[in-house]
């Protein structure tokens, strides 16, 4: 008996990573909306007269068509989809750490619209040079949602209280939030809390608890798993301070 | 039927070659041990003499014999000029354009923050020494056009710009005696981007 191949067409996606594979082609890792992240075998694509070598880049939207089954689905075609507008480069390394971030927290094959979705907002809000900050934060409290590690934040744990804007609450991973007093230490402001639910962060105070309350939560996601983007852009940082 | 153990073992060390798969080694073993043996004792030296010979240009990372490499050492060029280019083949391409005269800087690669490839890998504290000297007026950043070559541009301008340094980026766009019906949208994004004026 002859199986068909798979064969999908034009199907939105990303490409994550790529890495070369034999002297003229490459191994896609991408994010697709409707079939979740996969790996696309890309025949050919390295050489001087590769047509598709300018479209596969990352941080663009494109459509893929792909057949087969298997560990890597061979790439057919790829166009671009929309907009081309490039990641200015100052959001470069932010793209990185988003595309890191999915690569880690979601599984093979098991497509989640609204973790692409969180993304493809996310990639756009930095092409039209919004807040670095605000718009990871934002990404990454969508990400988690949308894997089912999302934090209720408008209630306190164990009373189930609505969060006080005025009040003080404390993180405990797994758990929840709990109430605090405001010098504790690590303590996050309830106005902090439900600008980040609401997905509105303004001020510095706001931005500066909602970094630390996901970098926890991000961390017990990640089970110890250092991220690469983290480090090289540690690592930077150690270079331009020395100027 | 069994090779012999060193003829496997040709077959297998001229896989190291790109492009080359076990059909091709199998074809360029046979032919250097039957009809080119000549050639293949003169391949064997040239090969043994190079990996002893050849190294890094201590100041471009260029390979080269020696210390510095011919460029480096050249009082021709103009030492005002520093194009910082991916790998060893981006130097002879550039030199090949005939249009530049100033030296070169080799990272060996590009920003790969996935792979955990950052400036430390790149040369960049030999990079900083050079333009700590103080003669460098102008970096050129002819990194590839692809998002990791341009964050590696973006980084080493920044560090150049910092230090007082003039940086620049190349130009991409639409190639010679191209169409631009032909022309991906991404490549006339960038080539409208950086227009000039005709003057």
């Amino acid at each position: 008996m002859i199986r068909n191949p798979r064969r999908i067409q034009l199907a939105p996606g990303y490409i994550l990573h790529h890495r070369p594979y034999r002297d003229t082609s490459r191994i896609l890792e991408v994010l697709t909306r409707d079939h979740g992240r996969l790996s696309l075998f890309a025949r050919g694509v390295r050489g001087p007269k590769s047509k598709l070598a300018p479209v596969l880049q990352p941080f663009r939207l494109l459509l893929l068509s792909w057949s087969g089954r298997g560990e890597a689905p061979q790439l057919t075609g790829a166009e671009l989809a929309g907009d081309p507008t490039p990641l200015p480069s100052a959001s470069l390394m932010a793209g990185f750490y988003l595309n890191e971030l999915i690569l880690k927290l979601t599984t093979r094959h098991d497509p989640s619209p609204a973790a692409f979705d969180a993304y493809h907002a996310a990639l756009e809000s930095l092409k039209a040079h919004a807040g670095l900050e605000p718009t990871l934060r934002i990404f990454e409290k969508r990400l988690l949602e949308a894997l089912g590690y999302g934090l209720d934040l408008t209630s306190e744990t164990r009373t189930g209280r609505r969060i006080d804007p005025e009040a003080h609450y404390h993180y405990r991973p797994s758990q929840g939030l709990f109430l605090t007093v405001a010098d504790a230490p690590g303590a996050l402001s309830g106005r902090s809390l439900l600008a980040l639910a609401n997905e509105e962060l303004g001020d510095e105070r706001e931005l500066e608890d909602s970094k630390r309350l996901l970098q926890s939560v991000l961390a017990e996601v990640l089970e110890g798993r250092e991220l690469a983007t983290r480090a090289v852009a540690r690592a930077i940082a150690r270079r331009e301070s020395r100027t | 039927m069994k090779l012999s153990p060193s003829l496997s073992k040709l077959i297998d060390a001229l896989r190291a070659l790109p492009g080359v798969g076990p059909k091709t080694a199998q074809r360029m073993a046979f032919h250097l041990l039957q009809d080119g043996r000549t050639g293949a004792r003169a391949l064997a030296e040239a090969l043994t003499q190079a990996l002893e010979s050849v190294g890094r240009c201590k100041r471009c990372r260029m390979l080269t014999e020696g210390e510095l490499c011919s460029i480096c050492s050249s009082p021709q060029r103009d030492a005002t000029l520093l194009c910082v280019v991916e790998s060893p083949a981006d130097v002879l391409a550039v030199e090949l354009s005939g249009s530049y005269r100033g030296h070169y800087f080799v990272l060996m690669g590009h920003l790969s923050p996935l792979d955990g490839i950052g400036p430390e890998q790149l040369g960049v504290r030999e990079l900083e020494a050079i333009l700590a000297e103080g003669q460098v007026r102008e970096v050129i950043l002819a990194t590839n056009p692809t998002v990791e070559g341009e964050a590696t541009a973006h980084f080493l301008g920044e560090l150049a710009t910092r230090r007082g340094v003039r940086a620049s980026r190349i130009a991409h766009g639409v190639p010679m005696g191209g169409e631009l019906e032909y022309v991906d949208g991404g490549t006339l994004a960038h080539a409208l981007a950086g227009r000039h004026a005709i003057s």
